[in-house]
C-alpha cells in the first residue's frame, strides 16, 4: 500500500466544520470542530476533560453523563455543535484541586468505586438528582442509578453512597 | 523466603492490615483524573481503524485499497500480506496442553475464522477518516461454510476450520483421572447424569480495549500506552511478534477500566497500532468500539458439561466425571480456552474415583479468552445441579447430602483426582451457616405448597464451591506449557521525604492493589501508610511480574514485599543506630515517620533523615553501600483454594414460569482478610457478573448466518441497579497454610456458585412438577418451557 501522507491536504478536506460557544465549568469556550463530533468527545479531546468517559456511543452505558442546562445527559449522544449556548458541568467542575466534595468522599468511604471508569457518570448523575431536592426510596433510587451501568461493584455500595449522600442533603460543592 | 518463615496475621504488631483504609486510586479516580489509555493524548497522533471481516468464514480473495489511500487524511493502509511480511504469529501464552499451535497474525491472511476478524488496517489524521477509508476499501470475500454450534462442529461432516492443521475441528482432548471411576459407576446404587448448556458470554469491561503506540526514530524505543492486565507479558508479546528486542520496548498501563480476564494477551490492535506508528514515525491511537468489543475482544464461558455422579444409596460418593466441551472459537486467544473445569471439577466434595476429559473444539465465532472464573463457574454449574439431583433421588436432605461428601477439615491437604493440593478449610460450616440464614431447615420441614396469597411457589437452592487462586508455583505452569511463571515482584524505594515508593508490574484493573500494597508495605515496614505511593503497570519502572489475573496478586506480591520490606528495614535500622550512636541495630523500631529506640522512647531520629542520609550517600557506616531500594521476588509454592457456599430463594410462578429471587446469600472464605471491604466489593462485583450469567447474559449466534446477533449494549443484558435482587454476604477466615498471611485470592469467586444456587432454587421450589433446570440463562420463557416439557413427559 502507498499511503498517502498528506497533513496539508487535510486542510482540503471536504469535512463541514461548525463553530461552538459553550460554558464549561464555569469557564467560556469557543471552539470551531468537525460537525461529526461527539460532545463526548469534544470534552475529552478538545478541551482535556478526560474524567467524561466514552463506553458504548449509542447511549446505554451512561459513561459519558454530564450536565448539560441542569440536565443529566448522555453526551455520546450530543453532537459538539448542540452544546452551543449551553453550561455544561463535568465531573472534573466537583473539586479541583481543594478536598474532595462530599459526594466524593461519600464514595470514596463506602467503596463505592473499583476500576473508576464509570464513577464520574454516578457522580454527574448523583449531583442531578441531588439538585432536584426529591426524596426517593432505595428501589426507586436503583432505578434513577439504571442508567449508568456499572461492571465491578455490583453496585450495592453505589447505592450506599448515594443514598448516604441524598440522605444528609449534602450540597455537592467542594469544600463545603 | 520459605512459606514456614512468612509472617502470621498474629505476629504482625500494626493495625493497618485487616482495616478499610481510603483507596489510595480513589482521589484520582473521584476528580475525573483517572488515565485510562485513552485520556492519553498526543500531539499529530494519527488514529486507527480496522476492517472487519464480516462473515463468520470467508476466503479473502482480493483486497482494493486504492480508493482508500487517495483519500485525504489517510497515512497508512496496511493487509494481512504486510502484516506477514513484518510480524510473526501472535504468541500463545497460556495453551491448552498437547494442542497443536494454530498460528495466527494480527490480521487475517488467506481466510477468516470468526466474523469481527480483523483483515485491513487504516491510520489517519482523525478517526472519522480512518473509518470514512475502511468504507472505500474494497475486499472480495468468498463465503464458506460455517459452523456455529459447538457441538455441530464435531459432528461428522461439519466444515473443518482449520483444515491446514486439524483433521476435524477438535482442537485436543485432555483426559484426566484416579482410580476406576468406570467400575464405581456400575457398582454404584445410583447414577444421576445431566447435559449442561453453558452459554457464551462477555465480561463487558466498562472501557473498551485501546492503545496508543509511540516509536522513536532512531532511538528504538517503542512506547506502548495499552489497557491490560499483564503489561510485563504484553511486552513479551509485542517483542516476539514484532521482532524487537523487549529492552526497545515499553509498556505503560495507568489506570484500566475494568479487565476480567479480557484484558490479557496482545491482540491484533495492540501489534496494528505499533506497526503503524513505527513505519509513520508519529504516535498512533486506537480505542475499541463497542460493536466492535462484542465481536473481536474474547468471550467466555460457552461450553456443554456431560457430567455424572455416582453414589451409594446412603448418598455416599463413589465417583464424579465430567466429559466437558469447550468452545474456542475460530482461533486460540493468547489466554485461550478456559481450564480450571478439570482442576476443580469435584467441587468441595472427597471423591477418590474421577474422571475428567476436556475436549476443545473450533467454531466460527470469537475466540475465547480469560474469563472472571476461567472454567470454575462452568462446571459448578454441573456438579452443584447434579447434586440437587441426585438428592432428590435418593430422597435426602440436599444440605446434609453435601455435608457428608465434603472434604473435612482434618483431611487437608487433601489431593483431589486430578491432582489439585486443597490446603485448607471448613467448607461444612460455610453450608450450615447459609443453611441457617436462610432458614433452610424450616423451609425443608414446610414442604411444597404454593402461596395461597399469589399461587407461586418458593424454593431455597444451594452452590457450594471451591476457587484456585493464585499458581501451584512454576513447575505446574511449566508442565503446562504457559509462557509466564508464578511470581510478584516490588521495587521499593525510599525519598528524602520520609515517604515510600512501591513499583509493581501489576496494573490497576479496580482491584484495589495500589491500596492492598501500600497496607502491606505499611504494615511489614512500620511506617505511616499515607507515606507510601504504588506505582504500577509501567515495565519501565517495575521489576518483572506476571499480572493481575488468577486470583493470585496478593498471594504473591505479599511475599515479594514481605521480603523487599525486610531487607529495606534492616538497613534503615542500622543507618539510623550509626546515626544515634546505638550499638545494636536490634533495639531500634520503625515506628510511623521515626525511628525509635524501643528501651529509651526519647533517642529517636525521623525516617526523612535516615532516608536522606542514605540517598546522598554521605554519613553513612563503615562498609555502608548508598541508596534505599529493595527489589524482591516471590513465589508461591501452592495454589490456595477459597470456598464457600452460596444460596438463593426464589419465588417461582408454575404458569407463567416467571421468578423472583427474594433473596441472594453467601458465605465465604479466602483466608485471612487483608482488608474485609475490598474483599465484599470483590465478591460483590464477582456476584453481579454471576448474577448477569445466570439470569440474562448470552452472545447468541444465529446458526444460518453465523452471525452475532445481538452484539450491542442495547441487545445484552448486563445487569443495572435496578436488576439484582438483595445480597447478603458472609465471612470465615480459615488461613490457608500455603500462603504468606494465609491469604487465599478473592478476585473471582463471586462468579462461580451464582447460576447452580439459582438453578437449584428454582427446581427446589418446582420440585412437585420434576423440573430440571441444565441452560443457562435462566429465563422465565426457559423456565415455563422446562415446566411444559416435564408435564408432557409424566402424561
Amino acid at each position: 500500500m502507498n499511503p498517502a501522507d498528506s497533513d496539508t491536504a487535510r486542510l482540503g478536506l471536504p469535512e463541514p466544520n461548525v463553530i461552538v460557544t459553550t460554558q464549561v465549568n464555569g469557564t467560556s469556550v469557543t471552539e470551531q470542530v468537525p460537525a461529526r463530533l461527539s460532545a463526548a468527545d469534544f470534552l475529552r479531546h478538545r478541551l482535556g476533560l478526560t474524567g467524561t468517559h466514552v463506553g458504548c456511543e449509542q447511549g446505554v452505558c451512561g459513561m459519558c453523563t454530564v450536565l448539560v442546562d441542569g440536565q443529566a445527559i448522555k453526551s455520546c449522544l450530543m453532537l459538539a455543535g448542540q452544546l452551543d449556548g449551553c453550561l455544561v458541568e463535568t465531573v472534573e467542575s466537583l473539586a479541583a484541586e481543594g478536598p474532595l466534595s462530599p459526594l466524593q468522599e461519600r464514595f470514596r468511604d463506602e467503596h463505592a468505586l473499583q476500576c473508576g471508569f464509570c464513577t464520574p457518570a454516578f457522580l454527574m448523575t448523583t449531583t442531578a438528582l441531588a439538585a432536584s431536592g426529591r426524596t426517593w426510596t432505595r428501589a426507586e433510587l436503583r432505578e434513577e442509578l439504571a442508567g449508568v451501568l456499572c461492571r465491578c461493584t455490583g453496585y450495592e455500595f453505589i447505592v450506599n453512597a448515594v443514598e448516604a449522600h441524598l440522605a444528609a442533603g449534602e450540597r455537592n460543592q467542594p469544600g463545603d | 523466603m520459605s512459606v514456614g518463615e512468612l509472617a502470621r496475621p498474629a505476629e504482625l504488631g500494626h493495625a493497618v492490615l485487616g482495616t478499610y483504609l481510603p483507596r489510595k486510586e480513589d482521589d484520582r479516580l473521584l476528580r475525573g483524573a483517572g488515565q485510562f489509555t485513552d485520556d492519553v493524548d498526543r500531539a499529530r497522533a494519527a488514529e486507527m481503524a480496522v476492517g472487519r471481516c464480516p462473515y463468520p468464514h470467508a476466503r479473502i480473495a482480493a483486497i482494493d485499497a486504492s480508493a482508500a489511500a487517495a483519500l485525504d487524511g489517510v497515512l497508512e493502509i496496511i493487509t494481512g500480506a504486510d502484516v506477514a511480511a513484518r510480524t510473526g504469529p501472535i504468541a500463545i501464552m497460556r495453551p491448552v496442553p498437547g494442542a497443536p499451535a494454530i498460528p495466527h497474525f494480527a490480521l487475517a491472511q488467506e481466510t477468516a475464522t470468526y466474523e469481527g476478524q480483523p483483515v485491513v488496517s487504516v491510520a489517519a489524521t482523525s478517526r472519522h477518516i480512518a473509518e470514512d477509508a475502511l468504507e472505500l476499501i474494497d475486499i472480495e470475500y468468498e463465503p464458506l461454510p460455517h459452523v456455529s454450534d459447538v457441538m455441530a462442529a464435531l459432528a461428522p461432516g461439519a466444515p473443518v476450520i482449520h483444515p491446514g492443521t486439524l483433521e476435524s475441528n477438535l482442537l485436543v482432548s485432555n483426559p484426566q483421572g484416579r482410580g476406576d471411576a468406570a467400575a464405581r459407576m456400575d457398582e454404584a446404587d445410583v447414577v444421576v447424569e445431566g447435559r449442561f448448556h453453558l452459554a457464551r458470554v462477555t465480561g463487558l469491561p466498562m472501557e473498551t480495549r485501546a492503545v496508543l503506540a509511540e516509536w522513536r526514530s532512531g532511538a528504538g524505543a517503542l512506547t506502548v500506552h495499552t489497557s491490560t492486565q499483564a503489561p510485563h507479558l504484553m511486552r513479551t508479546q509485542l517483542a516476539d511478534s514484532l521482532r524487537i528486542d523487549e529492552g526497545d520496548i515499553r509498556v505503560v498501563t495507568l489506570d484500566v477500566g475494568g479487565g476480567f480476564g479480557l484484558k490479557l494477551g496482545a491482540y491484533p490492535e495492540d501489534l496494528l497500532a505499533c506497526l503503524h506508528a513505527i513505519s509513520l514515525r508519529r504516535p498512533v491511537k486506537f480505542v475499541e468500539d463497542r460493536n466492535e468489543h462484542f465481536r473481536a475482544t474474547t468471550h467466555g464461558r460457552e461450553s456443554v458439561h456431560d457430567y455424572r455422579i455416582a453414589a451409594r444409596s446412603d448418598g455416599r460418593i463413589l465417583a464424579m466425571t465430567d466429559v466437558y466441551t469447550n468452545d474456542l472459537g475460530g482461533l486460540n486467544s493468547p489466554f485461550g480456552s478456559s481450564q480450571l473445569s478439570t482442576v476443580v471439577f469435584n467441587g468441595p466434595y472427597k471423591v477418590e474415583d474421577g474422571f475428567v476429559e476436556r475436549r476443545i473444539v473450533v467454531t466460527n465465532k470469537t475466540p475465547i479468552g480469560a474469563y472472571r472464573g476461567y472454567g470454575q463457574p462452568e462446571v459448578n454449574f454441573a456438579y452443584e445441579r447434579l447434586m440437587d439431583k441426585l438428592a432428590r433421588r435418593l430422597g435426602a436432605d440436599p444440605v446434609e447430602l453435601r455435608a457428608m461428601n465434603m472434604v473435612r477439615p482434618d483431611e487437608f491437604p487433601w489431593v483431589n483426582p486430578v491432582g489439585a493440593v486443597y490446603d485448607s478449610g471448613d467448607y461444612e460450616r460455610c453450608l450450615r451457616m447459609a443453611a441457617e440464614a436462610v432458614g433452610w431447615a424450616e423451609h425443608r420441614d414446610a414442604g411444597h405448597e404454593p402461596r395461597p396469597s399469589d399461587g407461586r411457589y418458593r424454593g431455597i437452592g444451594f452452590s457450594c464451591y471451591v476457587e484456585r487462586t493464585g499458581y501451584a508455583s512454576a513447575k505446574f505452569l511449566a508442565a503446562r506449557g504457559s509462557r509466564f511463571g508464578a511470581h510478584e515482584s516490588v521495587t521499593i524505594r525510599a525519598n528524602r521525604s520520609g515517604s515510600l515508593d512501591v513499583y509493581t508490574g501489576v496494573s490497576s484493573i479496580g482491584q484495589g492493589s495500589e491500596t492492598i500494597f501500600a497496607q502491606m508495605c505499611a504494615e511489614f515496614f512500620g511506617c505511616d501508610y499515607d507515606r507510601i505511593r504504588v506505582h504500577t503497570g509501567d515495565t519501565g519502572a517495575s521489576p518483572l511480574n506476571t499480572g493481575s489475573f488468577a486470583s493470585r496478586t496478593v498471594i504473591a506480591a505479599a511475599g515479594a514485599l514481605l521480603d523487599a520490606c525486610a531487607r529495606l528495614r534492616t538497613k534503615t535500622l542500622r543507618i539510623a543506630a550509626h546515626m544515634l550512636g546505638v550499638a545494636d541495630p536490634g533495639q531500634l523500631d520503625v515506628v510511623g515517620q521515626v525511628v525509635q529506640h524501643t528501651g529509651d522512647l526519647t533517642l529517636m531520629v525521623p525516617l526523612s533523615s535516615v532516608f536522606e542520609r542514605a540517598i546522598l550517600g554521605q554519613g553513612l557506616p563503615d562498609g555502608e553501600l548508598p541508596g534505599l531500594d529493595e527489589t524482591s521476588y516471590f513465589e508461591p509454592p501452592e495454589a490456595a483454594y477459597s470456598f464457600g457456599t452460596a444460596a438463593a430463594v426464589a419465588l417461582v410462578d408454575p404458569e407463567s414460569g416467571e421468578f423472583e429471587l427474594e433473596r441472594f446469600l453467601m458465605v465465604h472464605d479466602c483466608g485471612t482478610p487483608l482488608s474485609p471491604k475490598l474483599i465484599d466489593g470483590q465478591v460483590r462485583g464477582g456476584l453481579a457478573q454471576g448474577l448477569g450469567q445466570a439470569l440474562g447474559e448470552e452472545l447468541v449466534y444465529d446458526p444460518e448466518t453465523g452471525q452475532l446477533v445481538n452484539g450491542t449494549m442495547m441487545d445484552y443484558f448486563a445487569p443495572t441497579a435496578c436488576d439484582l435482587p438483595p445480597v447478603d454476604l458472609m465471612h470465615t477466615a480459615v488461613p490457608s497454610p500455603f500462603t504468606p498471611l494465609g491469604v487465599r485470592g478473592a478476585g473471582e469467586v463471586g462468579c462461580i456458585p451464582v447460576a447452580a444456587a439459582i438453578g437449584n432454587a428454582i427446581c427446589d421450589a418446582l420440585a412437585p412438577f420434576g423440573v430440571e433446570i441444565d441452560r443457562l440463562p435462566i429465563t422465565p420463557e426457559r423456565v415455563w418451557r422446562a415446566i411444559r416439557d416435564s408435564s408432557r413427559a409424566s402424561t
